[in-house]
């Protein structure tokens, strides 16, 4: 399939997750960042992302202290905030709220709820990385 | 250069300073998306920038007293919130080192914190970055940045002017909050004079 048909697929993708919301300008700066010298960019960080993210959410699925909750939560709306995963970055505010509160109904209700915005926003990344990769591929072919 | 875990060098070479000679940045943060992402913003910045990037205080305490004796770090940019050794704790250890205290320090932080941002610029940091880094702030780093060369003559000056009985003061004050929109001004600490 021809790089332009792949390069469709993707903005309409990135577009689409922009229009839902799933992602900010914070993404717009990444997609900045990536150029010919460096194409795997955007790949590379999404791929970061998400395997701190699933780290993190597995740490808070079996964390029991208020303080440490809030530590986890910390790190992972700094990294949502960093690629511009904006719903998962309101969860975790909302979920530092109620570690604030000591509040475990409210932090059983934030962590469930940022997981499901992760899981949403990791299928789309991953469609997103695979665009990326094979646009990389076919551009990589036509150079040579 | 040679890194142990939990570090690397990106554009590793000589300290920077000067016409047409990139300075060199130690990047401190725990979290390895914002490593990649502040690396990837100071090396697209019109070549401005070597960048070794460490994922602690600790490692990055290693790697000033590996490479002090060439001077060649020439900006220490570190988060704040990071386990272990926070950025502060960081700073600190800089800021109280007699070899190390002239290289310039900013701090990086996604909270939006005032008392932690006084907190800073009492113990010398030039200043405070609020998180997601963008391009327009890392374009205003190389206005912190300490050429190689400079550095041996301000430690000097430093000296004479203890010798003297006088005393520096820094001349900075804590912006205000911002609020709002991402077009707002991001709060800093801002230089002013002071008598």
């Amino acid at each position: 399939m021809a790089a332009a048909t792949l390069k469709d697929q993707l903005n309409g993708l990135v577009n689409s997750m922009f229009a839902e919301g799933l992602l900010d300008d914070q993404f717009t700066q990444l997609q900045m960042l990536q150029d010919a010298n460096n194409p795997g960019f955007i790949a590379e960080v999404i791929t970061l992302f998400c395997e701190d993210a699933e780290r993190l959410l597995k740490e808070l699925t079996t964390l029991l202290y208020f303080q440490t909750l809030d530590a986890y939560v910390h790190q992972l709306k700094g990294s949502s905030s960093s690629v511009g995963a904006q719903h998962i970055k309101h969860g975790c505010i909302r979920f530092r709220q109620f570690c604030e509160e000591n509040s475990k109904e409210g932090c059983v209700h934030a962590l469930n709820l940022v997981k499901h915005e992760y899981y949403r926003l990791k299928t789309k990344f991953e469609t997103m990385v695979q665009l990326e990769q094979r646009i990389q591929a076919y551009e990589g072919q036509q150079q040579q | 250069m040679g890194l142990e875990d939990g570090g690397s060098a990106a554009g590793a070479g000589e300290g920077g300073g000067g016409e047409g000679e990139r300075f060199r940045v130690l990047v401190v943060d725990d979290s390895p998306v914002d490593r990649k992402i502040v690396e990837r913003l100071l090396l697209r910045s019109g070549n401005l920038f070597e960048v070794i990037a460490v994922d602690g205080g600790k490692k990055a305490i290693e790697v000033l007293g590996l490479n002090y004796a060439d001077c060649s770090v020439d900006l220490i940019l570190t988060d704040y919130c990071m386990p272990e050794m926070n950025g502060y704790e960081l700073l600190k250890a800089v800021k109280e080192h007699k070899l190390r205290k002239s290289i310039p320090v900013v701090l990086m932080s996604s909270e939006n914190n005032p008392q932690r941002m006084t907190r800073c610029q009492a113990m010398g940091a030039e200043d405070f970055i609020l998180k997601p880094l963008k391009a327009v702030d890392v374009q205003q780093l190389r206005h912190y940045t300490r050429p190689a060369a400079a550095a041996a003559v301000a430690m000097e000056a430093e000296s004479a002017a203890k010798a003297d009985g006088k005393r520096k003061l820094p001349p900075m004050k804590v912006v205000g909050e911002n609020k709002g929109s991402e077009r707002q001004p991001r709060p800093r600490l801002a230089r002013v004079a002071v008598s």
